[in-house]
């Protein structure tokens, strides 16, 4: 059996055994809110804290959200018992129903139900996809790298140096993906899909003897996943290179240590080895780009300031970064290379980095 | 000046019944619907007070019979009571002022003695007939026509016969009047039967409409209520006609006025009749300068002429003697100027309370019966409060009762008026009664005013009721007494106040249970999935398990819960203070010399 299994039949017994007592059964979910995170120093990740709710089906206020986490419970254990894997989508729609007598219905809609899979796999210290419950495919792949994919019960080798500039699509669950050959150096993750397909046209990852991973904004579980992997069981270095903005360091801090409202998985997401190569405040002076930053916005004011007390930011480089930032109040975009020309980021600057490793910690 | 005694000069020299029959609305003959109800509640009062007098329960029919030709009607009401002797239906059917009731001073429905005489002179100046008479008092039955000569102020009666009662004992009248009207309206005779019936649980009540329709208001408690005892008219309580009339009635055998007064009032003693004098003298002083006089002392002391000082008392020792005149004559020749002026000197002085046993209200209890039998509501409370004095010395009694939901018909907050049990149907707006309601916050115990339906029956006892008008049908604004009504309607609207906020709790928890049992089947589900166990064991334990959170607390019983909030609100009665307040307790004292 399965440990997932395991675990939905043991959330089943414990509450039959509550209601055999006379009790209120319950699930005891962990509380996932900034005031229940913390960073943990030593293992540089983003931390679930203690706390811990209860839900009951007793408590009014509950018993709603408590008949949507067991719905959702029998609809993962009906999953892997057929070995299906369904998105939150069809989560969404293969539960939602009127329920008996009444003009309710189990889901208003998807935010509904997907908070609750959050819950159970917080719950019962599970990822989703191990659950069965997959998210859209959303990051990109390309390189030297030879994979292996299973789907149902037929596999299929993945050669990502051969998928011309449109690399593979990092599905949501990569626990299953086996790495077979593996010929780079490091692993280079890109914010934005157009400079992706920039650096694959100039197959820099070929010239470069490196893989590519295209996050295309915030990095979903799998990518994140998939980095992880790449770093601890490929042994490759990871280099994050962003936008000059709040918005893209988050990224950066999110692949390395984790996230807020998914901190109970940084230890199998998070990446703290990974280094941040750029845009950086130092790089419009070092490579001259005063002419292509634009003005930050009052939310990219406020967002900059958080970043600045964060306890994961609180060192010597990145507080001289935000507060260069801050002073200047400018943001400058990945693309803004392309001002000199369409090869000076792939021929030019990210050679330059490397090779000087002239990251930010 | 001169106009006022004029008119009073034309006033004594009028019959009393020829000053009524021009003044046919000051006794309720106005408007059709209500001229056929003040006729109904003449002889119903007159048929309950017989009832009661002779320690029978009361079983009062009417029938209201429409004759056609323009609003003629014949109203009948029958009584069960000991029966008319002869000799007296003329007296009682036939003169003003005449009935055996005002001058007892106790707590009686009619207090004038107009009553059934007024409305025999209603009819036979509307419809030109007497009023037939059958009363029997056991061996004897009389049928009598009897008319009001109005000139002589005497019964007439035109047509007797004698007939074997059979053992048959009581009295029934009919009545024709013209330019009448029955119909059910809130002022017509079934919503004032209804409402007798509401406050006199102890009377049974049937009616035959004009339709045939028979209506059967039904006696709710087999007790009589405790007769009012007697009591000596109170200096306070009393009138220029009630002085009139007892110097009349008990001023034979040329009996000094001071004698009657003494005599035949309470709390007015010998020792008083001195400061009598003088008040009356200073009254006549204070019309003569055209001035209100409260001192005479401290009124000379402030006059420098010696010369006008000398007049004025010269004046005054006038009528010093002028008052000692009067109240040595014989009582008999006292005139209505005379008795005014009495009156209005004990109204300026300080007299003892007088005794509160006149006063019979109907009884929490008999209240919540009644009211649970007439309005079938969901929930009833009442209250009677304990006597108080008002005006100095006038005993009256306050009680409330309320009832809530149910069958009570109307949205909002019905008021039930009732002075000494008897209905008042009109002058709604200019009552106490109505004002003191209104001056509820209700919000403040969880009633809508307007939503909710809410009756309250508002029942004033006294021996003197003070009254807006001679129409009787509002209660005038004394301080005294409308403080009592917020009282007591408070006291009960706390007791709903209670029963609601308990019943939405309960409907809160109903809500509640009904919310988390439609969980349970999908629940039961999962749960039985995920487990293997049986899902229809799982659905029995979770709806168990909600039943035993919400039920357990509901081992109240409705008896119970009623019985706790008595106990709770007489808690609150005994901590309010039972019986006289502060301020008429304190006078009371300070009056006994």
């Amino acid at each position: 059996m399965k440990v997932a299994e395991k675990r939905l039949r043991q959330l089943g017994n414990r509450m039959l055994q509550e209601l055999k007592r006379g009790n209120s059964p319950y699930i005891e979910i962990p509380v996932r809110a900034l005031g229940n995170v913390y960073f943990d120093s030593e293992r540089r990740l983003l931390q679930l804290g203690e706390k811990s709710g209860r839900r009951y089906f007793l408590n009014l206020a509950h018993a709603k959200k408590f008949m949507q986490t067991l719905l959702v419970a029998s609809y993962c254990l009906e999953l892997i018992q057929k070995g299906k894997h369904a998105s939150l989508r069809d989560v969404y729609y293969a539960l939602k129903r009127n329920l008996p007598n009444s003009k309710e219905v189990t889901f208003q809609d998807q935010s509904e139900s997907n908070p609750v899979i959050e819950d159970l796999e917080v719950s019962l210290n599970l990822l989703r996809e191990e659950l069965h419950i997959s998210a859209d495919r959303k990051g990109y792949l390309i390189g030297n790298i030879v994979l292996r994919e299973r789907v149902v019960d037929e596999t299929f080798e993945i050669d990502a140096s051969q998928l011309g500039t449109g690399g593979w699509g990092i599905p949501s669950n990569v626990e299953e993906i086996e790495f077979l050959d593996i010929q780079a150096d490091y692993v280079l993750v890109i914010e934005t899909g157009a400079m992706f397909e920039r650096l694959a046209e100039e197959r820099f990852w070929k010239k470069n003897n490196c893989l590519m991973v295209a996050t295309k904004g915030q990095p979903s579980r799998g990518t994140r996943r998939l980095i992880h992997r790449l770093y601890y069981e490929a042994n490759l270095p990871v280099y994050v290179f962003t936008d000059g903005d709040p918005y893209g360091w988050y990224i950066y801090s999110v692949i390395k240590q984790g996230s807020i409202n998914l901190a109970y998985l940084s230890e199998k997401l998070g990446t703290p080895d990974a280094k941040f190569l750029g845009v950086t405040m130092s790089d419009v002076d070092k490579y001259n780009l005063h002419g292509q930053v634009h003005k930050l916005k009052e939310g990219d004011i406020k967002r900059a300031k958080e970043l600045k007390d964060y306890p994961w930011f609180k060192n010597e480089e990145w507080q001289r970064e935000i507060n260069l930032m801050l002073e200047k109040k400018i943001r400058i975009e990945q693309q803004a290379f392309s001002s000199k020309s369409l090869e000076y980021v792939a021929e030019v600057y990210l050679p330059e980095k490397i090779e000087k490793e002239d990251f930010l910690p | 000046m001169a106009l006022a005694d004029e008119l009073f000069r034309e006033f004594r020299s009028m019959s009393v019944s020829e000053f009524f029959r021009k003044n046919a609305a000051m006794l309720g003959y106005t408007g059709r619907i209500r001229s056929l109800t003040t006729i109904v509640h003449e002889g119903v009062t007159n048929a309950i007070d017989a009832g009661e007098e002779c320690g029978k329960l009361p079983n009062v029919y009417i029938r209201i019979e429409n004759l056609g030709d323009g609003g003629r009607y014949r109203i009948t009401i029958e009584d069960n009571a000991s029966g008319i002797p002869e000799k007296y239906i003329p007296e009682v059917f036939g003169k003003m002022l005449a009935g055996s009731k005002a001058h007892r001073n106790m707590q009686s429905r009619g207090q004038q003695g107009l009553g059934i005489s007024g409305a025999v002179l209603f009819c036979q100046t509307s419809s030109g007939k007497p009023v037939r008479v059958i009363s029997s008092t056991g061996e004897k039955g009389i049928i009598a026509e009897v008319m009001i000569d109005v000139e002589k102020n005497k019964g007439k009666v035109s047509k007797k016969e004698e007939f074997d009662p059979k053992g048959w004992m009581g009295t029934r009248v009919e009545m024709e009047a013209k330019g009448v009207s029955y119909n059910r309206s809130k002022y017509g005779a079934f919503n004032y039967l209804r409402l007798t019936s509401l406050a006199n649980p102890h009377v049974q009540i049937e009616l035959i409409e004009p339709d045939g329709t028979k209506v059967l208001f039904e006696r709710v408690t087999e007790e009589l209520p405790k007769p009012p005892k007697e009591v000596k008219p109170h200096p306070y309580g009393i009138t220029a006609d009630d002085l009139l009339r007892l110097a009349r009635e008990k001023g034979g055998e040329r009996k000094s006025l001071k004698t009657i007064l003494v005599k035949e009032l309470s709390r007015f003693s010998d020792k008083r009749v001195r400061e009598l004098k003088e008040k009356m003298a200073l009254i006549l002083l204070s019309r003569k300068l055209e001035t209100q006089i409260e001192d005479l002392d401290k009124y000379l002391s402030e006059i420098q002429d010696e010369e006008e000082k000398r007049r004025i008392k010269k004046i005054y020792s006038g009528f010093l003697s002028q008052a000692a005149k009067i109240l040595r004559k014989e009582a008999r020749y006292l005139n209505w100027e005379e008795a005014d002026l009495i009156v209005n000197a004990f109204s300026r002085m300080k007299l003892l309370a007088p005794p509160t046993e006149g006063l019979s209200p109907i009884g929490e209890e008999n209240i919540s019966r009644t009211m649970k039998a007439v309005l079938n509501p969901e929930f009833v409370a009442c209250v009677t409060r304990p006597p108080k004095t008002y005006r100095g010395g006038i005993p009256f009694q306050v009680e409330v009762g309320i009832a809530y939901g149910g069958q009570v018909d109307e949205e909002g907050i019905e008021v039930f008026r009732f002075a000494n049990r008897t209905p008042l149907l009109f002058d709604r707006g200019g009552c106490a009664i109505t004002e003191a309601v209104k001056s509820i916050d209700w919000k403040r115990y969880g009633i809508d005013p307007n939503k909710d339906k809410v009756a309250l029956l508002v029942n004033i006892v006294s021996v003197h009721i003070p009254y807006t008008s001679t129409g009787k049908q509002a209660i005038a604004d004394v301080p005294e007494i409308s403080k009592e009504i917020r009282l007591a309607v408070m006291e009960v609207a706390r007791k709903l106040m209670r029963y609601v906020k308990r019943k939405k709790r309960e409907m809160e928890k109903e809500a509640k249970m009904k919310a988390l049992l439609k969980y349970v089947p999908e629940v039961a589900k999962a749960m039985s999935r995920l487990t293997g166990a049986s899902e229809e064991e799982i659905e029995t334990e979770l709806s168990e398990l909600i039943s035993k959170k919400y039920l357990s607390s509901e081992d109240f019983s409705e008896e119970e819960r009623e019985e706790a909030i008595k106990k709770e609100e007489k808690v609150i009665l005994i901590s309010n203070g039972g019986g006289l307040d502060e301020g008429s307790r304190k006078e009371a004292e300070t009056t006994r010399e």
